[in-house]
């Protein structure tokens, strides 16, 4: 199997290339992961992010034969060779594949993602019913890989003003969360040109999310919500 | 301002686009539908005053829209400052210059058919 990988180191590089390897797979090689961890111990100047292997922890995130995905969900049968993987796109890259999450996180941190409510909490927990449990499903699920994020043109146009894909999915996590009481103050800080209106609904986000989530379903209920809220 | 900026402007967006497919069906069942278009029922229908004011009506759809839809790509690609508020400032000029045109040329009309 013939796999080309973006290598940039920039201590010693002026200029990121491609490195064509070859390795021949063996019968425990699943997953793209399972390549890279092998060709990891045959070049260990490659360098990767990854953690659970199992598509949990979002590390490994990178861009597979030009479509962002996580190596370790990605089946070596549905690729086709040869494999090209190069880091995130629109993202500094730190080395090889990794790149700076920085400024991603800074938007996530931006939205404030954790509940808000200032009412003396119960004794023992803030109940829900089913039904507006419900409402957090398609939600909650985000790893913040960053594929969505690093997937979408208007993210690339601006990511330091642009909150995101990933971003604006988990700030409506928090909008529609019955026991958050700071909706209006989070509706009211996504009211900008640019936090949340550089999205152009192109949907790259929702195309190439590896937990088949919606982000851009969640920035259409963000914009409805901002309607509502202004009636 | 902010009837330009954030929602309000998404809003807007979407309102005059929805005007402006109305004009454009009722347009085209017109020519489809109705009796074959000549100068003269043209200017007779543009000039009424029902037609003037849709004319109006039309074109100020048409520039709210070009003046959302322009702003989106200067503030998606058009980075620096010395650049943008020219740019800005330019499309503005454009459009109102484009409504007052028309709205000048209907009155005018309007007054020689009156």
């Amino acid at each position: 199997m013939r796999i080309s990988i973006y290598r940039f180191n920039p201590e010693t590089d002026d200029q990121p290339r491609m490195q064509d390897y070859d390795i021949a797979l063996e019968h425990s090689d699943k997953k793209l992961l399972d390549v890279l961890m092998r060709l990891k111990n045959l070049d260990d100047t490659l360098s990767f992010r990854r953690s659970c292997r199992e598509g949990v922890c979002g590390s490994d995130a990178m861009n597979i034969n030009g479509r962002n995905g996580l190596a370790c969900l990605k089946s070596l049968s549905e690729l086709k060779e040869p494999i090209v993987l190069r880091p995130l796109p629109g993202f500094p890259v730190i080395r090889d594949l990794v790149v700076d999450m920085t400024q991603f996180f800074a938007h996530y941190h931006s939205i404030r993602p954790y509940l808000i409510n200032d009412e003396t909490p119960p004794e023992r927990e803030r109940l829900q019913s089913p039904e507006e449990r419900e409402r957090l499903n398609g939600l909650y699920e985000c790893i913040l890989c960053a594929c969505c994020s690093a997937f979408c043109p208007s993210y690339w146009w601006n990511p330091d003003k642009f909150i995101g894909p990933a971003g604006l999915l988990q700030a409506y996590r928090f909008i529609s969360d019955t026991r958050d009481r700071a909706t209006r103050d989070r509706l009211a800080y996504l009211d900008d040109v640019y936090r949340l209106y550089r999205c152009r609904t192109i949907m790259n986000c929702t195309e190439v999310c590896p937990k088949h989530l919606s982000p851009s379903h969640a920035i259409e209920q963000i914009r409805l919500a901002l309607v509502r809220d202004s009636a | 301002m902010r009837l330009f900026l954030g929602q309000r402007a998404w809003m807007l967006q979407r309102v005059t686009a929805v005007v402006l497919l109305l004009f454009v069906a009722t347009g085209a069942a017109m020519l489809v539908v109705g009796p074959p278009m000549t100068y003269d029922r043209w200017f007779a229908l543009v000039t009424s005053p029902h037609g003037s004011v849709l004319i109006a009506v039309l074109f100020g759809a048409l520039c709210l829209h070009g003046w959302i839809g322009l702003r989106d790509i200067v503030l998606d690609y058009v980075k620096p400052l010395w650049v943008r508020l020219p740019l800005l400032s330019l499309v503005a000029v454009l459009l109102i210059g484009i409504m007052i045109r028309v709205v000048l040329t209907l009155a005018a009309h309007m007054t020689i058919a009156g």
